[in-house]
């Protein structure tokens, strides 16, 4: 019995499994900077700022100890737009479109990489939007937005990416 | 030397347990340190792959819920799961699919032929609340008149859904008309459509019996166009043509004893069109629509007719005849709405418009009356049922409470179009009579509910839901149900979960108001007399005591636990109490017995009556215990398994009505606690290992009985084996082969039962409640495009 019970942990220990849905959102935010170069970044830090934040502790559980660009990831929350101080991504969990109106145009021309679960935000000038079909995750990138915010984006994103081109803000 | 050996064994099994217990210790240490930094450790194309935890909206209005979270027992299935099913409608997708889903296929049972009745937990089909994108479906207008499972009651066509429009379904197994109102007692099946983002499609499947019938052609497609912020518009379109299998015995009234008569699948023709549109607006706000659209033109027949069956079968059928019963069936239903956000309030406003017509026509037929001048076939008339409901649903969250509260107003109406006169007059036609101009009816009801919702999120670990509905009914008044839920996280990996309601079902407007009788020769009077189902306001109804329906009223009690020692290992483990009190059931036929009944019965010359009547209180209790283990081997390849297993027991407590409906009802009321099967068992497994797909599922049915004559008889237990297996080529082609029943499982012939129609060497020589039908093996081939 003991046997079986071994091999079983031993086969569930390299399992698949149902993920968080919350998990891989915040986990597929920073993972998604690796494809992305940004302009000039002297800082010691990765940032990381998050407003509105409905996930509790889970980004900084997850990015605690690690390195983005070679750099510690820093976590900041803040509740309103205007609090917002230096970032190189600014996620978005769930806002109105008016609000959203206001979020994106102060952080237009800053290099911060948007992203965003919210529904059409890439179309409504967001950088990097991700959702969900069938239960897995997908990304679309509005390609107008980085170039004016003077990212560059590594081809292999834009391949497993649906791009979105243009404002229909 | 005998101490040391001792002190050795004992030290060796101390050691010997403290290495396993070490062993075990680091394996479960290092999985947990391996799950919560794999996550973080894979690719992003990894990542992109990964699936998110099943979440179902269905059973509470605080917004989609994790399976493993859920306080109401919740199952959800996914479209990917259908499509490598190998099954071409959505009837016989859960009853291969989920434990205590049970569907027959019925034979030589008029109307029943044409639309397949389903229960859940050995329920009536009319306890189960149908949902598309969360609202209300209208049910058929057929109402199961014969002696199917089913009997009694007008359930939802599920098979005017086509299967590629499917996204999920969630299945609630839970009392709910607290929440929902009418119908929800045995449970909730809320399907919902695609969405954006899905790929498009076409398929073609084809293949048959292995007894060389029953052949199948179906192809669907699925288009999806993009529309501004991330808005969509998708059509799916499928078309099905079925051909019939025969089973049937030899028919001893001929000679020599042949096969006379078709006994399986009906030979049917169909089409299905669907479409979900979402149209989301600059400020957030939703606008949208659903439809569907179902034709089916389906033929099966009565039982043959032998020449000597009536002196003037002859003079049009030299050799008998087999009337054939034929169904039209036409259905749709269109939904528009309107969902956004004001204040911090989710508002969702929407209007669902569905309608059903079935017009059963009957064709190689004859009626005796008129003799050499009798048509051959004949227009028997139409019923038409088509439902109305208006929502405005509200919700907001006070912190950690999230509440919500809605108003529904529902208008319905049921008709019966009477058939060509030849079809009732006289002795009517052969094989089913048209309904006369005594029996059409139109009816129509309002009714109007308020409900509220709310969940309590107590702590991380604690939560409680309550929810009440109020109803007002234009013909039987008010109703009000409530529900309590509650669940509680023992450890994270440990729920802990109970609910208990009150319920009801309001009964169908075509249970009130349907009657289809027809008139046969009195041998021994010569003269016509009539027979049939009877309207329960007509007055030889109410001689026997029957009365306005009322609702049914329903109690359900279920508590069970989740426990999730791993993200790819779960069980959950429910039981399950529905007490129904005044459950609506179709009589049997009943003589006059009574000086009064005997008068009433001569007045009007009747010689036998049937009505519906609010005449048993029934019990359902069980278990449903359910396993998923998900394990990936290798980068290529990874194994999904799920065992589900369900126990449902019905019984009967008593009756409403007079005594004599007890005696008179053996083969009825055996047909509620034994004629279903009580247990069922589905493992369903799925491999993939590159770019093949493997399916393997393994259904058994537990054993069940029919009564002939007040005589029980058994019919075994039987395993199911299903296989579907399918490659993917890198161009978006998919081809697959497959079987369903690939072992040509057979139900046993009657144990003892010897007859002309029913019997081990009869016409049907299977019983109709065989839960996996009797046509045998099917095998099939599908190929599926992707773009």
């Amino acid at each position: 019995m003991t046997k079986i019970f071994l091999i079983f942990l031993l086969v569930s220990s390299s399992s698949f499994a149902y993920e968080s849905e919350d998990e891989l959102k915040v986990v597929l935010t920073g993972k998604i900077a690796k494809f992305i170069t940004w302009q000039g970044d002297g800082e010691a830090k990765f940032v990381i700022t998050v407003i509105k934040n409905p996930y509790k502790n889970l980004f900084e559980k997850k990015y605690k100890n690690k390195k983005i660009k070679n750099k510690p990831v820093l976590i900041k929350y803040i509740d309103d737009i205007s609090d917002l101080s230096f970032t190189n991504i600014l996620y978005i969990p769930k806002v109105t479109s008016k609000e959203l109106s206001s979020i994106l145009k102060k952080t237009t021309q800053k290099n911060i990489l948007t992203v965003s679960t919210m529904r059409a935000f890439a179309q409504k000038g967001g950088a990097v939007q991700l959702f969900f079909v069938s239960q897995k995750g997908r990304l679309k990138i509005n390609l107008d937005v980085i170039k004016k915010e003077n990212f560059k984006v590594k081809s292999s994103f834009i391949r497993i990416s649906e791009v979105v081109k243009g404002m229909v803000y | 030397m005998k101490i040391i050996t001792t002190i050795k064994t004992h030290c060796n099994k101390s050691l010997n347990y403290v290495c396993k217990r070490l062993i075990i210790t680091t394996i479960l240490l290092l999985n947990t340190i391996h799950s919560s930094d794999d996550i973080y450790e894979s690719s992003l194309e990894d990542l992109l792959n990964m699936e998110i935890e099943l979440k179902a909206n269905v059973g509470s209005r605080s917004g989609s819920i994790d399976l493993h979270d859920a306080r109401s027992p919740t199952d959800v299935i996914t479209s990917e799961q259908i499509e490598h099913s190998g099954l071409t409608s959505l009837t016989d997708f859960l009853r291969y699919s989920v434990a205590g889903f049970n569907a027959p296929e019925t034979s030589i049972a008029d109307g029943s032929d044409h639309v397949r009745a389903f229960t859940f937990r050995g329920m009536s089909p009319d306890q189960t609340l149908i949902l598309i994108n969360g609202k209300r479906v209208h049910t058929s207008a057929l109402l199961h008149v014969n002696g199917t499972i089913g009997r009694g009651s007008s359930g939802v066509d599920l098979d005017t859904i086509a299967l590629k429009s499917i996204d999920k379904i969630e299945i609630l197994r839970d009392g709910a008309a607290a929440q929902y109102g009418s119908d929800a007692i045995s449970g909730v099946i809320n399907i919902i459509l695609k969405g954006m983002g899905h790929k498009n499609s076409f398929s073609i499947h084809t293949g048959q019996r292995k007894n060389g019938d029953g052949e199948q052609l179906f192809t669907d497609a699925f288009i999806s166009l993009p529309f501004k912020y991330d808005g969509f518009v998708n059509v799916t379109i499928s078309s099905k043509g079925q051909n019939a299998t025969d089973r049937s015995g030899l028919d001893k009234r001929v000679s020599p004893a042949t096969s006379t008569t078709n006994v399986g699948i009906a030979d049917a023709n169909s089409f299905n069109a669907v479409f979900n549109i979402e149209a989301p607006q600059k400020n957030d706000m939703i606008f949208y629509s659903y439809g569907l659209l179902n034709h089916k033109d389906s033929k099966a027949n009565a039982f043959f007719r032998p020449k000597n069956d009536n002196e003037n079968s002859v003079l049009l059928y030299s050799d008998g005849f087999l009337p054939r019963i034929n169904a039209k069936i036409d259905d749709y239903s269109f939904s528009v709405g309107i969902q956004g956000e004001f204040n911090d309030i989710s508002y969702d406003l929407s209007n669902v418009y569905g309608k059903n017509s079935l017009n059963l026509n009957v064709e190689n037929s004859m009626n005796y009356t008129l003799g050499a001048s009798s048509p051959t076939s004949f227009d028997n008339g139409t019923l038409e049922v088509s439902q109305n409901t208006v929502n405005l649903d509200l919700k907001k969250k006070f912190n950690n409470i999230d509440t919500a509260v809605g108003t529904e107003y529902r208008y319905e109406d049921y008709e019966i179009e009477q058939g060509d006169v030849n079809s009732y007059i006289g002795s009517a036609s052969q094989g089913f009579a048209g309904y006369s101009p005594e029996n059409t009816v139109y009816s129509s009801r309002s009714s109007y509910a308020l409900y509220f919702d709310t969940t309590y999120h107590m702590n991380e670990r604690l939560f409680l839901e309550g929810a009440a509905r109020y109803e007002d009914y234009s013909d039987f008044g008010t109703t009000s149900n409530f529900k309590v839920a509650f669940g509680y996280k023992i450890l994270q990996e440990l729920l802990f979960r109970a609910t208990t309601s009150t319920g009801f079902r309001a009964p169908s407007l075509s249970q009130s108001c349907y009657s289809q009788t027809s008139s046969f020769v009195d041998t021994t009077t010569g003269e016509l007399s009539t027979q049939g189902t009877f309207k329960p306001s007509h007055e030889a109804s109410l001689s026997f005591g029957a009365k306005e329906l009322m609702p049914e009223e329903s109690r359900h009690f279920s508590v069970g636990t989740v426990y999730q020692p791993t993200k790819n290992l779960s069980f959950m483990v429910d039981y399950f109490l529905t007490k129904v009190d005044d459950r609506i059931t179709l009589s049997e036929e009943l003589g006059a017995k009574t000086q009064e009944q005997i008068d009433i019965f001569a007045l009007n010359n009747i010689s036998k009556i049937r009505f519906f009547t609010n005449a048993i209180n029934t019990k359902t209790a069980g278990v449903d215990i359910k396993f998923n283990y998900k394990c990936k081997f290798n980068t290529n390849s990874n194994l999904d398994f799920s065992a589900w297993f369900n126990y449902s027991k019905n019984d009967i407590l008593g009756f409403n009505r007079t005594k004599e409906y007890k005696t008179v009802l053996p083969e009825q009321l055996d047909r509620i606690e034994n004629g279903q099967p009580k247990t069922s068992l589905k493992l369903l497994s799925r491999y993939k290992y590159d770019d093949f797909d493997f399916v393997l599922n393994l259904n058994r049915f537990g054993s069940y009985q029919q009564a002939i004559n007040n005589l029980a008889y058994t019919f075994n237990a039987e395993w199911i084996t299903d296989l579907d297996i399918s490659y993917k080529f890198s161009n978006g082609f998919n081809l697959a082969i497959g079987g369903l029943n690939i072992f040509n499982s057979i139900p046993n012939k009657w144990n003892g039962l010897s007859g002309t129609f029913y019997g081990a060497d009869g016409i049907k020589p299977y019983s109709r409640y065989s839960p996996f039908g009797y046509s045998g093996a099917y095998y099939y081939v599908r190929a599926t495009v992707e773009f």
